[in-house]
């Protein structure tokens, strides 16, 4: 009996007992495989995110502060890009290395194509805010956790290849589970070449031959057309999926935005009919805008704040519109890199005030009026400063790509802070990079600044 | 596999029920001092030869079994010559012992309730008595042990939260993560002591909390590694080992006690703030289209000067009230958050039936808490039952049980910043009137709400519904977490003494809880309505065997050990929120839900198949050697990699027993080595995706943000130990000392990595954590006579946590952080440099003179990611004192922490939002800050132009300024936003924690009564702050934020208690 005992306690402390079942450690609460559309559709959840944040119209100074004078102040220096890596580049990242996608879901080719532009629009963004930031060597996972910090040159090049190589990819064919164009491959084509048009014009100050060149090849790939073509992420009338000013206007009643008086003083005496929608009157009826970056504190009363349409539970968000398109063209005819001339730039110039009125209102009604209104009727000696001015108002609640265009052309005339902080030129990198991807992060600062990590360093665009 | 352990185990109790039942015979008696015919309680008594063994209880009584009439009874007792007693026919017997300065032997409860002299173990425990744990009925029994132990450091939560978290941690920190909880374990059977709690929200505790305190018999906690090694993976931080009382074998006696306690609960502690200045940013009045000056909803103090001025107030605005359209002065209300706390009140209640016979020991407990808190409408009620009873149905036969229930429910106090009350001292005005917000529901149902939105012109208000902060008696009574759970825990078990030297048992424990949470969210305030409900059920089964050998020849002794272990684990949760309101309200339903609900479900099941051997070798009473091995397999470790092992070495010389000095009654050295293992939560291998939100019918799916690794390995600990343990004169005065060092190395840790590698950290194998450490126990009779005794223990541990290495090109790890307004600060671990540091915004100083820099602006430069040091204190422990005068009885618990430090979310917040009395206060001109610059008001700012200042074309770096600011862009918008230096305080404390005064009546006394006696205390719990650093109105003993591991950041912490009552204790 002993010697049993001692077999079978031999048995258990001795034996194999780390045989457990299979599944013990597949995690039942998560799938382990996904669906690539599926993971674009997560990644579009972030387009809205890139625009609806108070800090992109500080920076283009559309809105300012009334009751709690903060962010406006530009006292935030390091603002955190993580997200944007971990969250949709990753999806899309994974996406693109994805060797046996669906086809039940789409072309594959169009799914790949969709993941590169979305991508490409990313980074773009990303690489116009901070400046250089990881590239090639980011979303690689285990294999790199401190990528090197890419200059936005070669970004630029590496997006514009992207966005060549999306565009000729793509075949007939929807995709499933695309909730910004319905899977309609022609739009995404045109996305992708708008994109490009854009990017190429912001390289007007620091390489004109190559945004010229790179300007009629995407105008040639074939742009936006028409407002349809816009790149919109609409809200749907869901907690879930509402719009971010809702959250702060509609639901925490925060009275904190109102139009800045630059804005304001560019469209009242024009009586833009822009006007009414971009902001609502303030309590004794009239529309006032409010100078920007006070440090002390409004009545609000006083103001014309947030227009009720902008901050509607399902407001759209416009990303990348046909207006822009009309903008960029009318000042490539000005630049003679399009021919046509100055006609052709009152041709583009007007047509895009007038589509403009038509994404923001609804119609047209008023546009011929406001075309010729002093300041507004294109005159071809400021014809660059009035195309930038008309953009910057066109760009409304798109602050980061108004701010952009600010840089590069210096239109309209933004005042310095209270303090005398001026207009920031760029974003802080994420602090954490300080400590976590030291060695890349100070030789990009040095590259780039000269050390310092501030909010006045000039990008490379930005001459 | 899993079947041939259960087969296997089936069969061991399957032979043992098959064995012939020998008899035994129970007999027992009272050992008392021969020196003073005081029983002595605690002497271990051992049939010699057997492992079997008791220690006598408090009254000097005990009961044991004896194999037969040439059995011999050993009794051991500390300071005592050890005596023996052949039993022959002999039932009971009345042993007297003799002092002896040689020998003192002390058996003590270790590893997997194994009972040892404590002159045989290589490594530190410390022992706490049940009644000292039960000194003024602490509800947590974990915080009961604050100050008490050397080494052990617990971080408590208010009293306000009712039994919230109480997290303890044993030798400081020895992960990079900073968690890591002892091994909570009950007469054998390890239970749960999850947390619910998050960093905000309801502090529910963590569930140790559902022991009774008043059926402990003992506390003992294995602090290292050696002494947990057989508890592998799950006593890697240690080890708290609670016996609870039990019933005695021996003639028929039924004890019976009753116990009751109640008191009464104050706030206290409150943040000094200013009371010139009222609600409002500007300091002049708005005005209503009338001329009336108003005050609207802002949540600042930055408004005009509390002069009685009439004007507007919020609620006058509001056409149900009874001051609609009334002007009333001004004036500060410098009570206003005082008023908010109400007295709150405990009982609690609690009767223990113990008894047994020959062959049978029993207790029965039933305790009862009812709590009302001192928040308004915050209550918790709880249930103890417990049962323990142990059967021979043999001589050598026993079967034995412990049963655990308990119900708890509550409706807790929220926490934390956006949370319940505590957002008062952070946003809200001075001028509010607490008697007005009380009346917070108008006849009509309409909510009176302070945080709305400014009336138009003509005194309207467009709505009355709360921007961000609801009228906190809306929070109370219409909002509400509410809380229960239902707790098992306990163990069936066969002892089967096959031989004296050699006894087999086996036990099947079990500890399972369904925790029930809901929230509902009222219409009218600042959020939707809404319901949310949680089922989380945990099933934790542990299958055991052990087998022990005792066996003594000559010189030597031999204690050897074998068994095994099946660990498992099943958790599962249903949690549903409804989302976009209530389709009616008052419908708490998530039916009402008016989109979507969210839903989730939850499984997890987790394994642990463990074998284990101990062998313990001494000789002449003098030398001892230890061994011990152990086998861990871990389900949730990758397949080829999920089997290890670790052993430890310890060894003891009582070297008072060569020396023969007389003053030294007892001396002890000791050295250890032990080797710690850890694995992972369960999922962690295998990469999955995660689930997205849902648009318009489309669902989606994302990469996780942590990266999984299927080629994670164990982590590994190596720990080394040496103490020396000296007693003096009759133990009157005694030190124990230990020194430790462990060196924790490749953790499994989720490294924080740049976000940019497509993951924002990465499960890991990485780094080595050194620990180093002293641990200092005084023990001392200062004062022995017969009507004044004075005994005192006095704890200190000292603990460093070094971080070694991390991984390849990564040098720092942040654990944890905070981000308000765009500022973040960091918890970090840093290599080179002490656990936990924190990094954060800090004033820019010239680095040769120190002064600080000073902007274009005169405000101050602040500077990011300027490291502050380590948040961990130096020094940790505690004083306890009981005194005995007559009948009279006093007992005294201070404890102390000295270093480390913490960030204060609401004293920035509170300056912020201009109601700290610093925002208020003279300056050196003799004006109010805020007064106007020109009128000599303004902060004072001092320091030197930063470089590259430039003012009228002018560089200016480098020169002298003093400069006096606005106060509310100083406070606001610079100090109060970006410089968290100011932000930052010492967590060094004093705490007298525990008193309690009592009188025992004896039976003499109460000769025509049915009691045994009669104890009647005045107690009072945390009475009192000695001292401490930290400005008035932060608690650093009362950081601890749920279930985060490290208590680093004050976020608005539940209000300090104070709580004051009688205990009425009645033995039959």
């Amino acid at each position: 009996m002993k010697k049993i005992y001692v077999l079978m306690l031999a048995g258990l402390l001795f034996g194999g007992c780390n045989d457990f079942a299979d599944d013990i450690n597949v995690n039942p609460n998560k799938p382990s495989v996904a669906s690539g559309t599926q993971l674009i559709a997560n990644a579009e959840f972030y387009l809205p995110g890139l625009n609806s944040a108070p800090q992109g119209e500080f920076f283009s100074q559309h809105l300012a502060e009334t009751l709690y004078p903060g962010a406006s102040l530009y006292n935030t220096v390091n603002f955190n890009y993580y997200g944007l890596y971990s969250g949709p580049l990753m999806n899309l990242e994974t996406v693109l290395n994805t060797d046996d996608l669906d086809a039940k879901e789409g072309p594959v080719n169009n799914q790949l194509a969709v993941a590169k532009i979305l991508k490409a629009y990313f980074f773009w963004n990303i690489t116009d805010r901070w400046g250089d930031v990881p590239y090639s060597e980011a979303l690689k996972g285990d294999d790199n956790f401190t990528p090197k910090y890419d200059t936005q040159e070669a970004i630029y090049n590496n997006l514009f290849q992207l966005l060549e190589e999306a565009n000729s990819m793509v075949v007939p064919g929807k995709i499933s589970n695309d909730i910004v164009y319905g899977g309609d491959a022609g739009k995404w084509q045109k996305l992708a070449n708008t994109l490009r048009l854009l990017m190429a014009l912001r390289l007007s100050e620091v390489d004109a031959t190559k945004a010229q060149a790179e300007f009629n090849k995407a105008l040639e790939a074939g742009t936006m057309t028409s407002n349809g073509d816009n790149f919109v992420y609409k809200h749907l009338p869901e907690e879930v999926n509402e719009n971010y000013w809702y959250s702060q206007v509609g639901r925490q009643k925060r009275l904190w935005w109102a139009l800045s008086e630059n804005l304001v003083d560019h469209m009242k005496p024009v009586e833009d009919p822009r006007l009414p929608v971009f902001g609502n009157k303030n309590e004794e009826g009239y529309y006032v805008g409010l100078e920007y970056g006070k440090a002390e504190a409004s009545n609000e009363s006083k103001y014309s704040l947030l227009g009720t349409a902008i901050w509607k539970q399902d407001a759209p968000v416009y990303l990348v519109t046909y207006a822009q398109v009309l903008f960029a063209k009318a000042e490539a005819a000005k630049r003679g890199w399009i021919p046509g001339g100055d006609v052709a730039a009152a041709d583009f110039y007007k047509e895009a005030i007038s589509l403009s009125v038509l994404q923001w209102t609804g119609t047209t009604t008023g546009v011929s009026e406001l075309l010729t209104q002093p300041g507004v009727a294109f005159e071809p000696a400021k014809a660059i400063e009035q195309i930038a001015t008309q953009r910057w108002i066109h760009l409304f609640m798109n602050g980061y790509e108004a701010w952009a265009e600010w840089r590069r052309t210096g239109y309209p005339d933004l005042s310095a802070a209270s303090g005398g902080k001026q207009v920031p030129t760029r974003q802080g990198y994420p602090t954490e990079e300080q400590f976590n991807n030291t060695a890349n992060y100070n030789e990009a600062v040095q590259r780039q600044f000269g050390g310092t990590d501030g909010l006045y360093g000039q990008l490379w665009w930005d001459k | 596999m899993r079947k041939l352990y259960l087969s296997t185990l089936l069969l061991l109790l399957v032979c043992w029920c098959g064995t012939a039942f020998a008899q035994q015979t129970s007999v027992s008696g009272t050992v008392t001092g021969a020196d003073n015919g005081i029983p002595l309680p605690g002497v271990s008594v051992i049939v010699k030869g057997t492992a079997t063994g008791v220690t006598t209880a408090a009254d000097g009584t005990f009961q044991v079994n004896v194999p037969a009439p040439e059995s011999v009874l050993m009794f051991r007792f500390l300071g005592y010559e050890v005596q023996e007693v052949k039993v022959g026919n002999q039932r009971v017997f009345n042993v007297r012992l003799n002092l002896d300065n040689k020998q003192l032997q002390e058996v003590v409860v270790t590893a997997l309730g194994i009972q040892r002299e404590e002159r045989s173990l290589g490594y530190a425990t410390q022992e706490v008595k049940g009644e000292d744990l039960t000194l003024t009925k602490e509800q947590n029994v974990l915080g009961s042990l604050a100050g008490k132990v050397a080494g052990v450091q617990v971080t408590g939560a208010s009293g306000a939260s009712m039994g919230g978290t109480q997290k303890i941690k044993i030798r400081g920190v020895n992960s990079l993560t900073g968690s890591g909880e002892p091994l909570i374990v009950v007469d054998g059977t390890p239970i749960s002591n999850a947390n619910f709690a998050g960093r905000s929200g309801a502090d529910y505790g963590n569930l140790a909390q559902d022991i009774n305190s008043e059926d402990v018999e003992s506390v003992n906690v294995l602090k290292g590694p050696a002494a947990s090694a057989l508890y592998g993976i799950r006593g890697q931080y240690g080890v708290i080992m609670i016996t609870t009382k039990k019933g005695k074998r021996g003639a028929k006696k039924v004890d019976v006690q009753l116990n009751s306690a109640f008191s009464v609960e104050k706030a206290s502690n409150f943040m000094p703030l200013q009371n010139h200045y009222g609600g409002g940013s500007t300091q002049t009045f708005r005005t209503l289209a009338n001329g009336q000056p108003y005050v609207d909803g802002t949540d600042e103090s930055w408004g005009p000067k509390m002069d009685g001025t009439p004007v507007r107030m919020i609620h006058s605005f509001y056409p149900q009230d009874p001051e609609y359209e009334k002007l009333t002065p001004f004036v500060p209300q410098p009570d206003n958050i005082k008023d908010y706390y109400e007295t709150g009140h405990s009982l609690n209640n609690g009767i223990s039936i113990a008894g047994g016979n020959e062959n049978t020991a029993i207790r029965f407990s039933y305790n009862n808490t009812s709590i009302e808190g001192i928040e308004p409408n915050s209550w918790l009620k709880r249930n103890n039952l417990g049962l323990s009873a142990s059967l021979d149905l043999s001589k050598k036969l026993t079967v034995s049980t412990n049963v655990n229930y308990a119900t708890n429910n509550a409706r807790r106090p929220s926490q934390g910043y956006y949370e319940g009350a505590t957002n008062m001292v952070q946003w809200f005005q001075r001028s509010l009137s607490m008697d007005r917000l009380r009346d917070y529901k108008y006849p009509d149902g309409t909510y009176y709400q302070w945080n709305i939105n400014r009336p138009n012109a003509q005194g309207v208000l467009s709505s009355f519904e709360p921007g961000d902060w609801n009228n906190p008696y809306f929070e109370a009574y219409e909002n509400s977490n509410l809380d229960s759970r239902d707790r098992f825990f306990g163990d069936v078990g066969l002892t089967w003494e096959v031989l004296p030297s050699l006894k087999l048992s086996s036990f099947v424990r079990s500890d399972m809880f369904t925790q029930n949470l809901e929230h509902k969210e009222a219409a009218g305030g600042r959020y939707d309505d809404g319901y949310s409900v949680g089922k989380y059920q945990n099933k934790e089964m542990n299958y055991e065997f052990l087998g022990q050998y005792t066996k003594e020849w000559g010189d030597f002794s031999l204690n050897a050990s074998l068994g095994a272990n099946l660990y498992s684990r099943r958790y599962t949760y249903v949690s549903q929120a409804t989302v976009g309101g209530l389709s009616s309200p008052g419908f708490y339903s998530i039916e009402a839900s008016r989109e979507r609900p969210t839903t989730s479900s939850y499984l997890q099941r987790k394994e642990i198949r463990s074998g284990y051997a101990l062998m313990s070798l001494g000789y002449k009473d003098t030398y001892y050697i230890d061994a011990s091995l152990r086998n861990d397999n871990s389900s949730t470790l990758p397949a080829d990699n999920n089997s290890y092992w670790y052993p430890s070495v310890s060894g003891s010389l009582v070297f008072s027993e060569l020396l023969q000095w007389q003053p030294l009654s007892y001396g002890k050295m000791r050295l250890s080595y032990a080797k710690a293992g850890s694995d992972l939560s369960p999922y962690g291998i295998l990469p999955t995706y995660e689930v997205g939100g849902i648009y318009d019918g489309v669902n989606t799916l994302y990469v996780p943000d942590v990266l999984n690794n299927s080629d994670i390995k164990p982590s590994f600990s190596n720990a080394y130990e040496a103490g020396l343990d000296l007693r003096f004169f009759n133990n009157r005065f005694g030190v124990d000392f230990t020194y430790y060092q462990q060196r924790n190395k490749n953790q499994i840790i989720n490294l924080r990595v740049p976000g940019t590698s497509g993951y924002t950290s990465a499960r890991i194998n990485a780094g080595l954590i050194e620990n180093k450490g002293v641990e200092l126990t005084l023990t001392g009779t200062p004062v022995q006579s017969e009507n004044f005794t004075w005994d005192a223990t006095f704890n200190l541990n000292r603990n460093r946590s070094m971080v070694k290495e991390l991984y390849s090109d990564i040098d720092v790890y942040p654990l944890d952080n905070n981000t308000y307004s765009g500022v973040t600060i960091y918890l970090n671990s840093e290599v080179g440099e002490p656990f936990g540091s924190l990094v954060g915004n800090a004033y820019k100083r010239d680095p040769e003179t120190g002064k600080k820099l000073i902007g274009k602006d005169n405000m101050p430069v602040f500077e990011t990611n300027h490291n502050f040091g380590s948040v961990l204190p130096d020094l940790t422990g505690g004083l306890q004192n009981n005194f005995k005068i007559g009948k009279f009885n006093l007992g005294a618990m201070v404890d102390y922490q000295l270093g480390g430090q913490f960030f204060s979310w609401s004293r920035m917040l509170a300056v912020k939002s201009g109601q700290h009395a610093e925002t208020a206060a003279m300056n050196d001109k003799g004006k109010n800050v805020r007064d106007p610059l020109s009128e000599g008001g303004g902060v004072k700012v001092e320091g030197i132009y930063a470089p590259g200042t430039i003012i009228d074309d002018v560089d200016v770096s480098g020169q002298p300024v003093t400069a006096y600011v606005d106060a509310k862009s100083y406070f606001r918008n610079n100090i109060g936003k970006n410089i968290y230096e100011e932000w930052l305080y010492d967590a060094s404390y004093i705490k007298l924690r525990e008193v309690r005064l009592g009188y025992t009546f004896e039976k003499s006394t109460l000769a025509w009564l049915p009691f045994n006696s009669v104890n009647l205390s005045l107690i009072s719990r945390n009475p009192a702050t000695i001292w401490q650093k930290a400005p008035k109105g932060l608690d650093p003993s009362e950081l601890s934020t749920g279930s985060s591991s490290i208590s680093w950041l004050e976020t608005g912490q539940l209000i300090t208690t104070r709580s004051y009552g009688v205990n009425l204790n009645i033995t039959f």
